[in-house]
């Protein structure tokens, strides 16, 4: 846990809605000031109501939240003002350019004019979104939409700065861009919360992050600590001729490791030790017809995720079983 | 109250920017709009004595500023609404009150040159000579505000698909059923009584008597029951929007 004292303080928070819909199950965390944090999680897993609650939309069935200390349950009009959102919803653009929506709303958050004014033209610079800067809200495109969103949000940051998928719509471009913003927030000493699906982005971009499935946090950490024992591992991928040859090459892959067939593809996981032999193993292979390509990757938190919250392995469709040697 | 009237400014500009290109627009229609219920209804009734004219001119006005506060406003509540812009502007960290009068400004200052307009129609057209009273400006802010109040109240709380259906009942009753183009008097007892607990006639008789004041000078019953409605119409607003899921 890192030593700076928390901005955000959710404690064990509990939100069901009339109708009966449980989309927060004790859900509990801390956000430290210069640290970015992810929030992963499926479709309806209850990242959108958290941040709702945060800033008082929606209110807590139990639990409570701090921001700087302070109770941001009993006191909604705070946690606004401390905290800035880039909610999910597409922000209110129609008649308005994305520079002057972006300056009004630094201004709105307190910044003077002429702060507002530079700090619309370093967003639109560094967001790359200069050719719009000028047009009008509803003939921008989804994604420009989007960055100005995040622009608005961030212009004047509050001490929580918390984005609901800012990448949404984006190109991978301009993706990049966002997340170096992002990155400069937090060295400016701001909490980040960021919510998204881009688990192979999240993975660069955050410092800590939860995994959310159906309002419960199934998994809390680094991206590292959440790789754990796949940390120093490489994950061979081979694609074989047939599905007959797969599961041969499966019980000789790599010196007999236990590996995983799927159709025609072989998954094996190695320690990064190995690699050289691996290497070797698959060439050889390669030479003998029986592999087509294959591929060195590090295990990704992709992997991890989807394996946290991905449909059940029993049940699935795809032929995803260890292979016995 | 400073952090109020900023935000109040700042929101008020961008309003400003946002229907910079329809402002001058919707200021011609609604002056055409009540330039045309002066003449119209002087079109419907033939021989028009000085008093029925005076109930047509600020009963144009009255309605004017009815249809912006409890038409206008309410659409635009109502679409937003259905865009799912009202959970955005629910995160904003503005004062609610202040985001709401920055939008109804907007609307009712177009609304003041038609204003002006059937006033001066009027006295051509009818050669009526007022007795007006500075406490016209105050009377036009609260009949304003309580229209407004009212509207957004009803278009916060109601669907926004059942907010069209409210606005156009909104209109007819004000246009046709209510006393603000002609006497109370006309009106069958139970009508008129329902009327004592409406706004409307409220509403007319403090435009009509500000503008030329009665013998027995202005008296404080319109001006009090809007406060009231008022009162009412924000309290159902501000809570349904401070109201957290
Ligand atoms: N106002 C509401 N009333 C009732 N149920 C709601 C409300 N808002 C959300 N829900 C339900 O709560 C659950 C969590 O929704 P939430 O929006 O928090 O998910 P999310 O993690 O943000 O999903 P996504 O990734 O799709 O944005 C869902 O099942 C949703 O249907
Ligand atoms: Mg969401």
């Amino acid at each position: 846990m890192s030593a700076q004292p928390a901005v955000l303080e959710v404690d064990d928070v509990v939100k069901v809605y009339r109708g009966g819909m449980r989309a927060n199950d004790g859900i509990s965390l801390e956000v430290a000031a210069g640290e970015v944090f992810g929030m992963l999680g499926h479709n309806g897993a209850g990242k959108t109501t958290l941040l709702n609650q945060v800033v008082g939309i929606a209110r807590p069935t139990s639990g409570r939240i701090h921001i700087e200390g302070h109770d941001a349950v009993a006191d909604p009009e705070m946690a606004r003002q401390v905290c800035s959102m880039q909610p999910q919803a597409q922000a209110p653009l129609e008649g308005v350019a994305p520079a002057e929506a972006i300056e009004l709303m630094a201004r709105i958050r307190g910044a003077s004019r002429a702060r507002a004014r530079r700090r619309t033209a370093e967003l639109v610079e560094g967001l790359d979104i200069g050719a719009w800067a000028t047009t009008k809200g509803e003939r921008l495109s989804g994604g420009v939409q989007r960055l100005t969103a995040f622009a608005m949000a961030v212009a004047e940051p509050g001490r929580l700065v918390m984005l609901d998928e800012p990448t949404n719509d984006v190109d991978p471009v301009r993706r990049r861009l966002l997340w170096a913003q992002v990155r400069e927030l937090a060295q400016a000493g701001c909490a980040v919360v960021l919510v998204t699906h881009n688990v192979l982005e999240a993975e660069r971009a955050v410092d800590r992050l939860v995994i959310l499935d159906e309002g419960r946090v199934i998994a809390h950490g680094s991206p590292a600590q959440l790789r754990g024992e796949h940390a120093g591992q490489l994950r061979v991928e081979a694609e074989t001729v047939s599905p007959e040859v797969a599961r041969d090459v499966a019980r000789g892959a790599v010196g007999g490791r236990p590996a995983t067939v799927a159709g025609r593809r072989v998954i094996v996981s190695i320690p990064v030790e190995d690699s050289a032999g691996a290497l070797a193993w698959a060439a050889r292979e390669q030479q003998e017809g029986r592999i087509e390509s294959f591929s060195f990757a590090p295990v990704s938190l992709e992997d991890i995720y989807v394996r946290l919250v991905g449909p059940d392995p029993d049940t699935e469709e795809v032929d995803d079983a260890p292979v016995e040697p | 109250m400073r952090r109020w009237s900023r935000s109040f400014g700042l929101l008020l500009k961008w309003n400003l920017l946002r229907v910079r290109t329809e402002l001058p627009m919707f200021a011609a229609v609604q002056t055409l709009i009540a330039a045309g219920i002066v003449l119209g209804f002087s079109l419907i009734i033939p021989s028009i004595d000085a008093e029925a004219a005076l109930y047509l001119t600020t009963g144009a006005m009255t309605i004017s500023l009815i249809t912006v506060g409890m038409v206008v406003a309410p659409q635009i509540v109502a679409h937003r609404k259905a865009q799912g812009l009202l959970d955005y502007q629910r995160s904003m960290p503005v004062p609610r009150l202040a985001m709401l009068a920055a939008d109804a400004v907007v609307w009712i200052v177009a609304a003041l040159p038609g204003l002006v307009v059937v006033l001066g129609v009027a006295a051509l057209r009818f050669d009526l000579a007022f007795a007006m009273s500075p406490l016209l400006v105050p009377a036009i802010v609260l009949v304003s505000a309580g229209a407004a109040a009212i509207g957004y109240g009803i278009a916060y709380a109601a669907k926004p698909a059942l907010v069209g259906l409210y606005t156009n009942l909104v209109l007819i009753v004000a246009l046709m059923f209510s006393p603000v183009n002609y006497p109370a008097d006309r009106l069958p007892d139970w009508a008129a009584a329902v009327h004592a607990w409406l706004p409307f006639q409220y509403m007319a008789q403090a435009i009509r008597e500000t503008i030329d004041v009665p013998a027995g000078g202005i008296p404080v019953l319109p001006f009090v029951v809007l406060a009231g409605w008022a009162a009412v119409g924000l309290a159902v607003t501000s809570r349904v929007m401070t109201r957290r899921v």
